[in-house]
């Protein structure tokens, strides 16, 4: 079952033979290598410090949470929702974990999985929601972002949590975060990105996530398990909200602040829809997400070393947004025609 | 509605919609009004909530009184939030998906530009406001060509807006707040007043309401309910395409909502301007920012996101219940308690009224 059939009766003449896949790299995917090649080259001239390791290792370590929500919120909008709570959901998954860090200096991985936990249930909350109560996804992820905001705010108790022990520095910027050169917070994001591309074309639960953005009805009809499924992308989201907010509280420092996760949950909207997927659904790669949010990082980092205004990074951010969805829907409407 | 009407008796009033009823109770037709009335459940809302807070306030557990005057007083934060509201019902109400998530970055941007014109440049009152009227209308104008006109989904459309319009109020303001003389004088246009004649026995009332609000509603109003631009919106939003087939630019339509919704945001930002006594780049973006507020009342309010069904009323009892509520909230929990709960106020608020609009499409067929 796919649904990206750009020659129809071709490909049902082949369908015996074998089975119809999209391509592996899609369009949007293959401009935006080139634009970032280009930025990378043309800031590399401007401040010749921008192409040393010292100056790409940050800006990956900084990719990293926003590409690895990426992945999660790619899925939820290929099936035509989306998810708003994912600010709310970061502090309070990243302020549970620093105080039981603190409290009871967890280890390693039980501080990881109880994040990943404390994230699955606020997806899983976000996902029986919007599955079950029939209703547009951006209202009661905007709902559940409020309620998130709040339980994180009464964790915090009004001041920010102190002297969170080292354990997570094996994500962070620093020398403990690498190995040979490349930042162990990317490379779990470059598994994880790749896990949901194949999951994603290769696999019949990810091709029933696009039937289910193509057309929901269709999709039941045809046999899909719609509300699970809608459900599961939720849960995942949450799940690598979880993941990141560890991200989060070890790119600070031994101190975490109320504003962890504030405006990420646009970041990574920004993110997944300049990566080619359509907000409509039933459209989207996760390979796209991952280089959006390489782009919207390299702007930032981009405006900060040229010494332009900070804000700055945002209008740049605002006009990708709009020439990246622009050329996809004058590629969508040649499609279209022909 | 008659209460009992037994058998299959020709009912005098008719009900298009759901299960044609036969015999039913009291209790069943008072649900139904609530569910499927709107301004009948705010309105019981309202009572309730004002109800539940003179007891508190009677049993000693409010860290202030609740009474009158503090509910006048208020209302200063029902003047921004209602007429945003109003800005995301025309939109809304346009359907494919509208929304506006701009709002917020829409107020900063023609805040500071109204705070440069008024408290640096030394301009008059009305020239400075129709600037920033003229500024909101072309905020409001690229987001309505990107959605009309190129066909951008208006989530995308307005948080790419978002993020530059709030980027653009920063950099041109250096990231300080515009408070000169003129400004900080321009506060005597947000402060409470004695409404004339009867107002020796009533409490004071923020002077917005009148200025701002009021003439903002009944345009508004006017435009929804008494003009063919009103009729057309619905209709675009009822159903796209025969609103194209009966003939209608849906385009021109499309985009005079946005520049509507730019023209109250230019006007929101003087009511803040005045309120703060200076122009913050930030006033808009600052926290959660306006757009979600506004969204959440159009949403109480009875607006259906899926566009055509939405009413000004709605709106206006939608922001009022909040407001109080929020105000409630900070006399019951003291201090940044207050503004914690009132978040949690506004999120289960939000829920439970987008799953009841869920509800009464399924159970009844509409709002």
């Amino acid at each position: 079952m796919t649904i990206d059939q750009r020659s129809a009766p071709a490909a049902a003449q082949r369908a015996t033979a074998r089975r119809i896949l999209p391509p592996p790299v899609t369009g949007q995917e293959i401009v935006l290598v080139g634009v970032i090649a280009v930025l990378w080259i043309l800031l590399g001239l401007f401040t010749p410090a921008f192409l040393s390791p010292s100056s790409i290792q940050p800006l990956l370590v900084s990719v990293a949470p926003v590409a690895l929500i990426g992945v999660g919120m790619t899925f939820i909008i290929i099936t035509a929702g989306i998810d708003v709570s994912v600010a709310g959901a970061i502090m309070l998954c990243a302020v549970i974990t620093a105080k039981s860090l603190v409290d009871s200096n967890l280890p390693l991985l039980p501080a990881v999985g109880l994040s990943i936990a404390v994230g699955l249930a606020l997806g899983m909350l976000n996902g029986v929601l919007t599955a079950y109560g029939r209703v547009h996804a951006i209202i009661i992820t905007f709902g559940t972002a409020n309620v998130f905001q709040f339980l994180a705010l009464r964790v915090f108790g009004s001041s920010t949590v102190n002297g969170i022990p080292s354990t997570f520095d094996v994500f962070g910027r620093g020398e403990a975060g690498r190995t040979l050169g490349i930042p162990h917070s990317f490379a779990i994001t470059v598994l994880v990105v790749a896990a949901g591309w194949w999951y994603l074309r290769h696999t019949a639960g990810g091709r029933h996530l696009f039937a289910i953005g193509g057309n929901a009805n269709a999709a039941r009809l045809a046999g899909i398990k719609v509300q699970p499924r809608v459900m599961m992308a939720y849960g995942l989201t949450g799940a690598l909200v979880g993941l990141a907010s560890c991200f989060f509280i070890a790119s600070g420092t031994s101190t975490l602040d109320q504003a962890v996760g504030s405006g990420q949950e646009l970041a990574v909207i920004a993110a997944t829809v300049i990566g080619g997927t359509s907000i409509l659904g039933g459209r989207g790669s996760v390979i796209g997400t991952l280089l959006g949010a390489v782009l919207v990082q390299t702007v930032t980092s981009g405006v900060t070393q040229l010494g332009w205004p900070t804000q700055l990074a945002n209008l740049f951010v605002g006009i990708f947004i709009i020439v990246a969805v622009g050329t996809d829907l004058l590629r969508e409407r040649a499609r279209r025609k022909a | 509605m008659t209460i009992t009407s037994d058998g299959p008796a020709v009912s005098p009033h008719n009900t298009p919609r759901g299960p044609a009823p036969k015999s039913r109770g009291f209790f069943s037709l008072v649900l139904e009004a609530l569910v499927t009335q709107r301004i009948v459940l705010l309105g019981v809302l309202i009572v309730l909530v004002l109800i539940i807070m003179s007891v508190l306030d009677g049993m000693g557990m409010l860290s202030g009184a609740f009474n009158a005057d503090y509910l006048a007083a208020a209302l200063i934060n029902l003047v921004p939030l209602a007429m945003l509201g109003l800005a995301q019902l025309l939109v809304i109400l346009s359907g494919l998906g509208g929304i506006d998530l701009s709002v917020g970055s829409m107020v900063s941007l023609t805040g500071v530009i109204f705070g440069f014109a008024y408290g640096i440049w030394g301009w008059e009152f009305f020239p400075a406001l129709m600037l920033a009227i003229l500024a909101g209308a072309a905020c409001g104008a690229i987001n309505g060509s990107l959605v009309s006109y190129v066909g951008f989904p208006p989530l995308i459309a307005t948080l790419a807006t978002y993020y530059a319009f709030r980027s653009i109020a920063l950099v041109i303001s250096n990231q300080k707040p515009v408070n000169s003389i003129e400004i900080q004088n321009f506060y005597s246009a947000a402060q409470a007043i004695e409404l004339p004649l009867i107002g020796g026995s009533l409490p004071l009332v923020p002077l917005g309401i009148f200025t701002f609000l009021i003439p903002c509603v009944i345009v508004v109003w006017l435009l929804l309910n008494k003009t063919g631009f009103g009729q057309r919106v619905y209709a675009l939003g009822t159903n796209n395409v025969a609103a194209i087939w009966s003939g209608i630019n849906v385009k021109t339509n499309r985009m005079a909502v946005y520049v509507l919704s730019g023209v109250i945001s230019g006007l929101v930002a003087v009511v803040t301007v005045a309120q703060f006594a200076s122009a913050r780049p930030d006033a808009g973006t600052s926290g959660n920012g306006m757009a979600l507020p506004s969204i959440t009342i159009a949403v109480l309010g009875g607006v259906a996101i899926m566009g055509g069904i939405g009413r000004v009323s709605g709106i206006v009892l939608a922001t009022l219940l909040i407001v109080w509520v929020n105000a409630g909230i900070l006399l019951a929990f003291p201090g940044n308690d207050g503004t914690q709960f009132q978040l949690l106020a506004l999120g289960l608020v939000l829920i439970l009224a987008s799953l009841l609009n869920g509800l009464t499409k399924r159970k009844y067929g509409g709002i």
